[in-house]
């Protein structure tokens, strides 16, 4: 993206292009006012550009004990295709099925 | 006395000692479900085997079989926590048809303990909100005064404890999403450290920050839930091995010479009066119980709900793309793979849930990472070495858990920053991983409840549940119940 983050959202190409990236269609109208509400939380967001950060300030991502958690790789039982597959909108009962990856042109 | 107007720990021992059944005990919450949840829209789904659960422990108990510390007592669930084969739809409408295959870690717990599914509750879409007004399921009414929300994002889990359709509730936090609800709708509730409950089977929102905890009445009903739903699993990564508190023997203990830290500013700015002069009146009722009052900073915790609002939509944004109608039930119809992902997540999700979804989306894009997500986490750092300077001169930290009492249905919806503002007190304990626990205080004048919230060091629940146990034992504001019928104005 080309927009520096000074830039008003609300601005139409890049609320269609964050939709995009996101996969989420939105009419016209949707559009419009998802980007005045995105503008409105950017707006007080922003009040973190006066936080003063020191250099050795790391960041924090959350997980209070940061170690790895590692396990034996060991077999267990787990959920059976069947029942992870009845969550399915469409299967053949193996697989998941979905609508073809590249629309036909020819007609 | 009627069954509902009892406490969890008397209701178990009443089934204990075999003076109620078991089958009694769920039937009596099934009917006040069915007579009341017209009102309160508190229980999204209505579990259908919990009678027959309750007569095998019936017959269990009968034959003389071992039971757990909970058997026979009604619970509800949020519906954002997987219950094997019943609906679990997080309040979409991209999961109405879902049903999960497994339990979550925290309901095998539960159910292994004899503890009652009764039913799964009311929530904030994928727990994104404060007033439980984002549900596709419709808004939950407050008990207390139904043109009132009962906050959120467990809103459903607060009201049906608040009005006794069942005696506890399981819900979970995010940013708040646990205590906002129990202040507003007055019973106690607690948020967890992170890491010291499961998250296995928790529909995700922010990761670094949902944690799984329990909503009830009384702080000791809390400490009976937590002994069984706290502890390790090594099906999520993030638990903690730390060695599990025995949570209700600590309760007993006096107070004297605990120290508590308040923060002055968090008792002025934006804070409601009547709220101010409750919260105070309490810090007396600490004094009384011979814990010492000192006055702390905690200068990042301004700059919470800011850096909550990018954390919390960037970690979304990543978690929620699995809802693009492959494996989720709901599938929107398109031409093509692109358009299928696209129609089935404009058309699967709610207003809020987009929005956050976009919010997230732009920050995590190429070229802003650093400007919000890198920074939001640096400050989230700042706000939580605030918090250890803090702990190393207090025990606990005493405030409000939220600026007013409960707003009306349809206040803030149309402003979603004003609905943010909601989380002010409570985000940043998410944002720091420790726990803290709201706990019912003196209601307002026009009789709505307020709540107090205390926060605690890492894995220190006990010390919040002992000091809200002991708060409970000197006050009554926890015995209070909404008037029936329910009040439809405040």
């Amino acid at each position: 993206m080309s927009n520096s983050p000074e830039q008003p959202i609300a601005e139409q190409p890049i609320v269609n292009r964050i939709a995009k990236l996101a996969r989420i269609h939105l009419d016209q109208q949707q559009l419009e006012s998802s980007g005045n509400k995105l503008e409105q939380i950017l707006d007080f967001v922003s009040q973190l550009e006066q936080v003063e950060i020191s250099e050795d300030v790391s960041p924090f991502f959350g997980a209070i004990e940061s170690v790895n958690a590692i396990r034996e790789d060991q077999l267990t039982p787990s959920v059976s295709r069947e029942k992870i597959l009845d969550n399915a909108p469409e299967s053949d009962g193996e697989f998941y099925l979905v609508p073809p990856v590249f629309r036909n042109t020819d007609s | 006395m009627t069954l509902s107007a009892l406490n969890a720990d008397v209701i178990v021992d009443k089934l204990n000692t075999g003076e109620v059944t078991a089958t009694d005990c769920v039937q009596h919450f099934l009917d006040r479900i069915q007579s009341h949840n017209g009102d309160l829209n508190a229980f999204i789904s209505i579990s259908e085997s919990a009678v027959e659960q309750a007569e095998s422990i019936d017959q269990l108990r009968k034959a003389g079989k071992p039971l757990g510390c909970l058997a026979g007592l009604p619970i509800a669930i949020k519906d954002g926590i997987c219950v094997a084969g019943q609906p679990t739809t997080a309040g979409s409408k991209m999961l109405e048809k879902f049903s999960p295959p497994y339990d979550a870690t925290i309901v095998e717990k539960l159910k292994s303990a004899g503890a009652v599914i009764i039913g799964k509750t009311n929530m904030d879409e994928f727990a994104m909100g404060s007033s439980t007004e984002n549900s596709f399921f419709g808004p939950t009414a407050n008990p207390w005064a139904t043109n009132r929300v009962p906050g959120g994002s467990s809103g459903g889990s607060a009201a049906c404890v608040a009005g006794r359709l069942a005696p506890v509730a399981i819900g979970s936090d995010t940013g708040g999403s646990i205590r906002q609800p129990a202040s507003f709708c007055g019973i106690t509730g607690l948020k967890p450290t992170y890491g010291s409950v499961s998250r296995y089977g928790l529909i995700a929102f922010a990761s670094s920050l949902d944690q799984i905890g329990p909503m009830t009445r009384t702080a000791k009903e809390s400490a009976l839930l937590m002994s069984v739903i706290a502890g390790f699993d090594p099906r999520d990564s993030t638990s903690s091995k730390i060695q599990v508190a025995d949570f209700l023997k600590s309760l007993e203990s006096p107070l004297s010479g605990l120290r508590i830290g308040v923060v002055r500013e968090h008792l002025d700015e934006g804070l409601d009066s009547e709220v101010n002069t409750k919260i105070t009146d309490s810090i007396s009722v600490f004094k009384q119980l011979g814990a010492n009052i000192e006055e702390i900073e905690m200068p990042h915790t301004k700059s919470a709900i800011a850096a909550y609002y990018i954390i919390a939509p960037c970690e979304a944004s990543s978690n929620l793309a699995r809802y693009d109608g492959v494996r989720y039930t709901f599938r929107a119809q398109a031409d093509d793979l692109e358009e299928m992902y696209r129609n089935t997540r404009g058309q699967g999700f709610g207003d809020e849930v987009k929005q956050r979804i976009m919010l997230g989306t732009y920050a995590l894009s190429s070229g802003y990472y650093e400007a919000y997500y890198l920074k939001a986490s640096k400050v989230r750092r700042m706000i939580k070495q605030d918090y250890d300077e803090a702990f190393q001169k207090v025990d606990l930290i005493l405030g409000p858990t939220t600026p007013t009492t409960a707003f009306k249905l349809g206040q803030h919806t149309q402003d979603p920053l004003a609905m943010y503002l909601a989380d002010i007190y409570t985000v940043s304990a998410n944002l720091a991983g420790i726990p803290a626990i709201s706990v019912p205080v003196e209601p307002s004048s026009n009789g709505l409840p307020i709540g107090l919230q205390l926060q605690g060091r890492a894995y220190e629940e006990s010390s919040l549940l002992q000091a809200a146990h002991q708060f409970q034992i000197a006050t009554s504001w926890h015995t209070a119940n909404p008037s029936e019928p329910w009040r439809t104005q405040s």
